[in-house]
């Protein structure tokens, strides 16, 4: 009985912990209209990226999945760009397919308020606009993982 | 042999030094992939050593960074290599390493033996792979034979990043275990060259005499390496790296094929004798190296002190700077710059009637002296990640008189000349 | 060089190391400022292949050897 109430109390906690309101941006440059937080109802998986790191080029097929897959149930993908040069991002786009959105960043300003602690780094946000976990890093080992998390908050109501 | 003897050693440090490099996994190779470098590399003195050397490196990650590095080398060596022995204004005989048979050298010339001649094999296989978070491990075995020597080694390291990943600190330890079983046997230390001037009444009176001045069987070493690294991101273009390395080493480590001029006192070698190292060696190294991007050319600059207990400190500067010259083109001119001071227990010759130190060797490596390397490489971006390089060096060693007075006929002769070489290298990568 | 000054030269790296790791936790960049530092030729050990063979060639015809070692940092990328 008191494990039960001490690992009730800890799930508790650790929901709290990372229910972390995800700090707003604008959508416009990625063609989505609006800001961030307009999305709410949706679960938003945000992916930050750059052509120049190669662990990143791995997610591309595995979050255009995961789109084509759920978008239905309500979710949306957001990939958020760190490159400074445009020219290498057309490069990177012409060997990676992708038809996700991106939201351009070259200062970094979107990185800087969700505190990125390397690349690529993704952040999955509920139907309320709370950051519920964070990846730091891609691992393909890891994506049946990442896709439990996912459906896990498609089910959640709104 | 020479070289390659040496080389075993430096190849399980190489190999050491190469795996601990493998942990950062830094030029990261694709998932699934092989990543294939292969590269040729003559090396030639003038009239001295040849050496050519084939190089296969793979590389693959099998997923999430858990990475696989295998290395095979293969060189073969030839040409004449110094003796230790001094030039002297008459020609002079010596007895092969083997005992079996003798060699004259010309007037005036520096000593040189040409009978070396071997082939050598290595292998490398390190495993990288992260551990936990911001943690990565990283274990190799490593293994060099060539005729009379064998080289094995173990190595072991960790590396941990902090600070977003802009400071990573690696500890890495390797153990080698070296054998050796030259043909002809070890000399006796100091013992005196058998010279068959026909003075013995019979070929096993020869034989015999010279065995006397040989041990028998194999000897080996063991080297611990203990290294500490930090690596540091300055800045968006500046990388900067500092280790220190502790290197111990126990055994044998005579050259059997190095010997000593003894001269009088008007120079004239009166006879020789085998030279004789410690077998113990502890060595602290600390080395810095720098990287620094511009917009179209990328600086690596680097800088080693070395200190040893047979009292040779040395420097070595080393700079390299790419310049791109367009989409899929670099040159690289590479300068380095090397200095040493002389072993404790070096010494160009011995003095007939000198009393015998306990140790002594003659040979120019152990010697002060300065030396340089200038080049450049010429590197051509095939796409799909496939390179094509040129390199191009040369390379003179000064070896330096440390102090030594030369008497009578010495001083006309020149003992410490230079060594003037050329390596060449075409790498192909994909 | 005496055992003694031997001890102290290594205390002296060590704590120049430690000094060094504690300075840097101010230096640095953004994880998304690794454009140029993930470039490969910026890899500590780029020249791999060309560092080993000279490695052979100057451990044969020096006394000294050793001592880099750790290529590290340069890519953020996990």
């Amino acid at each position: 009985m008191k494990a039960k109430l001490l690992l009730f109390i800890f799930l508790f906690y650790s929901v709290c912990v990372t229910a972390k309101q995800a700090p707003n941006f604008s959508l416009e440059s990625s063609g989505l209209q609006g800001q961030l937080s307009e999305l709410q109802g949706q679960v938003v998986y945000l992916d930050f990226w750059a052509s120049w790191c190669k662990p990143c080029r791995k997610s591309f097929p595995w979050m255009n999945t995961m789109q084509q897959r759920y978008a239905a149930k309500g979710l949306q993908i957001i990939t958020v760009n760190l490159d400074q040069d445009p020219k290498l991002v057309d490069q990177f786009l012409s060997k990676v397919s992708s038809n996700l959105p991106i939201v351009y960043d070259p200062q970094g300003n979107i990185a800087k308020a969700y505190q990125l602690l390397g690349m690529p780094s993704s952040y999955l946000i509920d139907r309320q606009g709370n950051i519920r976990q964070t990846h730091q890093g891609f691992f393909n080992k890891k994506t049946a993982r990442y896709e439990q998390e996912i459906k896990l908050l498609l089910n959640e109501l709104e | 042999m020479q070289l390659t003897k040496k080389g075993n050693i430096s190849a399980a440090l190489a190999a050491a030094t190469c795996s601990l490099l493998g942990l950062q996994a830094h030029a990261e190779v694709a998932d699934n992939s092989w990543q294939i470098d292969t590269a040729l590399l003559y090396y030639g003195e003038s009239d001295r050593v040849q050496l050519a050397e084939a190089v296969i490196n793979a590389n693959k990650d099998f997923g999430d960074e858990h990475i696989f590095n295998g290395k095979l080398v293969i060189d073969t060596l030839t040409g004449a290599s110094a003796t230790g022995a001094v030039a002297q204004n008459n020609v002079q005989t010596f007895t092969r390493p083997s005992g079996n048979g003798q060699y004259d050298i010309v007037a005036g010339d520096t000593p040189l033996d040409d009978t070396f001649k071997d082939t050598r094999v290595q292998l490398d296989a390190q495993w990288t792979q992260p551990l936990w978070e911001n943690v990565r491990g990283s274990t190799g075995v490593h293994l060099s034979k060539e005729y009379d020597y064998l080289s094995l080694a173990v190595n072991g390291s960790l590396a941990k990043d902090f600070n977003q990943k802009n400071t990573t600190l690696s500890v890495g330890l390797s153990y080698a275990f070296d054998s050796i079983d030259p043909e002809g046997g070890r000399p006796v230390a100091l013992s005196k060259m058998v010279l068959n001037n026909d003075q013995f009444a019979s070929e096993e009176a020869y034989q015999q005499a010279f065995d006397a001045t040989r041990l028998p069987g194999s000897d080996d070493k063991t080297t611990a390496d203990v290294l500490i690294g930090l690596t540091q991101v300055i800045n968006r273009r500046l990388l900067m790296q500092f280790n220190y390395s502790f290197s111990s080493v126990d055994g044998y480590q005579t050259d059997p094929f190095k010997m000593l001029s003894n001269v009088d006192q008007q120079g004239i070698t009166q006879n020789l004798v085998y030279e004789s190292r410690p077998d113990t060696r502890t060595r602290h190294n600390i080395y810095w190296q720098s990287k620094y991007a511009m917009d179209n050319a990328i600086a690596d600059v680097s800088y080693r002190f070395s200190t040893d207990d047979w009292k040779i400190d040395s420097h070595t500067f080393d700079s390299r700077l790419r310049f791109k010259l367009s989409e899929n083109t670099y040159i690289q001119p590479h300068f380095r710059y090397y200095q040493q001071s002389a072993a404790e227990f070096y010494r160009p010759f011995l003095l007939d009637g000198d009393p015998l130190p306990q140790y002594a060797s003659a040979d120019y490596r152990l010697g002060e002296m300065t030396a340089y390397t200038l080049g450049f490489k010429y590197g051509i971006d095939m796409g799909n990640g496939e390179e094509l390089a040129f390199r191009l060096e040369y390379y003179q060693q000064d070896p330096k008189n440390n102090g030594f007075d030369q008497p009578g006929a010495l001083q006309q002769l020149d003992l410490f000349p230079s060594i003037k070489a050329v390596i060449a290298q075409v790498s192909y990568r994909f | 060089m005496s055992k003694l000054n031997k001890t102290r030269l290594s205390k002296i790296s060590a704590i120049i190391l430690l000094i060094q790791l504690t300075g840097c936790a101010s230096l640095g960049v953004q994880p998304w400022e690794r454009d140029l530092l993930a470039k490969d030729a910026m890899a500590l050990d780029s020249e791999g292949i060309d560092l080993g063979l000279d490695d052979h060639i100057y451990f044969s015809k020096e006394a000294t050897s050793g001592g880099r070692a750790f290529a590290g940092g340069g890519c953020g990328c996990n």
